[in-house]
């Protein structure tokens, strides 16, 4: 591509208390990108997020965010990131437009009538406490405060998980809007796999702190495919094919480009959520 | 015609592909007449809850291969002389016959047994029909 990346993590290595979490992993994030973040809890998805915001810093490897370091992030800069923790969020006290009136005090570029646009739609009432809220319109909020002012660089940390499917779709539309119109980019972890399956572009795949797969989606339908051998020995593979995961008779494999596969009883694509387990058996 | 397209997000077909198929299926089934318009970008992918990059994808594929036609500053729209030697059943029904030979050596069928499965199959649709 040649646009400048907007997020930039190369070989990052963060370990908490001894424990690896983060191993020499590298992400890069372009303009127009939607990546799902898929990886089992513990993965380190959040841990990737709050170390590229500069939350945490990284015992190795270089972060760029929009072209500046996390740990000296200039006003201007934090002005145009989007965050939304797994766990929302203080402002407890405030009604829900007290929040929104304090938080757009920040934003420059708040767009008064997308916030107005949303709260009807999350229908939210401003003159709600906010710790009078379900998880679910918490969420919504959170939503609100990250996106209303259209960042250039969005995170999302499990940001859909208590909306309902309505919701969810409606939200993943405004994802869209946001990536292909403002040419901004959107990280998102979910384990609602058939949400990443319509929304994202790209997929990365973490596994023990590492980065496993990083794809268009597309991509990896076509190339990734779950073969049956006849036996449980690996047979030969053609040159352009590597082998994901093999353990009895499937075999997982990466690279297909509609070859014959030698032993093979069935050949299939499989979806993310098949493909999820299939590395994590 | 929003209303006739579907896809399967979860199937592990590329979803531009799945788009493609169905759009020229339904051109060569004379559900889209040529000149039919056909909604923008936005609106498939809102019906959809799909990626709009991959509707637009789906939509230049078929522009290429001649499908549809895009005039500058105007809606697609089907178009007049469409690809007629893709449009053959048989080329048409090509992929799901491969996976319906290949599952059927998987089960070590014979051609002759899987023919007499495939008349039997026939025989009960022509029943069931009247």
């Amino acid at each position: 591509m040649e646009q400048d990346a907007l997020l930039e993590l190369r070989d990052i290595t963060k370990q908490f208390d001894g424990k690896t979490v983060l191993n020499g992993l590298s992400l890069t994030l372009y303009p127009g990108m939607v990546v799902g973040l898929l990886g089992a809890n513990g993965a380190g998805k959040s841990t990737l997020m709050r170390v590229a915001l500069g939350i945490v810093a990284a015992d190795s490897g270089n972060v760029r965010i929009l072209n500046e370091s996390p740990m000296a992030l200039s006003a201007k800069t934090k002005a145009t990131i989007g965050y939304v923790a797994q766990q929302p969020f203080g402002y407890e006290g405030f009604s829900v437009a007290q929040a929104l009136s304090l938080h757009r005090s920040f934003y420059p570029n708040w767009d008064q009538a997308l916030e107005q646009d949303w709260l009807q739609r999350f229908d939210l009432d401003g003159k709600t406490a906010v710790q009078k809220l379900s998880i679910g319109q918490r969420q919504s909020l959170a939503l609100i405060m990250a996106m209303a002012y259209r960042p250039k660089l969005l995170l999302l940390d499990e940001p859909v998980a208590s909306l309902d499917p309505v919701a969810r779709r409606r939200f993943m539309a405004d994802l869209f809007d946001l990536a292909l119109e403002s040419g901004s980019a959107v990280l998102f972890s979910s384990h609602i796999t058939s949400d990443l399956e319509r929304v994202a572009s790209h997929v990365a795949l973490m596994k023990n702190g590492e980065l496993m797969l990083m794809r268009e989606l597309d991509e990896l339908r076509e190339q990734l495919r779950i073969v049956t051998l006849g036996h449980d020995s690996l047979p030969e593979l053609p040159s352009s094919v590597s082998v994901l995961a093999h353990k009895g008779r499937t075999l997982l494999i990466d690279g297909y480009q509609g070859e014959v596969i030698a032993d093979a009883q069935s050949c299939l694509p499989l979806n993310l959520e098949q493909l999820f387990m299939e590395l994590h058996p | 015609m929003l209303e006739l397209l579907h896809v399967n997000p979860s199937s592990g077909e590329p979803i531009y592909r799945q788009l493609t198929e169905q759009i020229i299926h339904l051109i060569v089934g004379g559900q889209l007449p040529t000149d039919t318009v056909l909604p923008s970008v936005r609106q498939i992918a809102a019906h959809l809850s799909v990626n709009p990059m991959t509707v637009s994808r789906a939509i230049q594929q078929l522009v290429d291969q001649g499908w549809l036609e895009r005039r500058r500053g105007q809606a697609t729209r089907v178009a007049a002389n469409t690809p007629k030697t893709t449009a053959s059943p048989e080329a048409l029904l090509a992929p799901q016959l491969a996976d319906v030979l290949a599952n059927a050596r998987q089960l070590g069928l014979s051609l002759s047994q899987l023919q007499v499965l495939l008349a039997a199959q026939w025989q009960q649709l022509d029943s069931d029909e009247k």
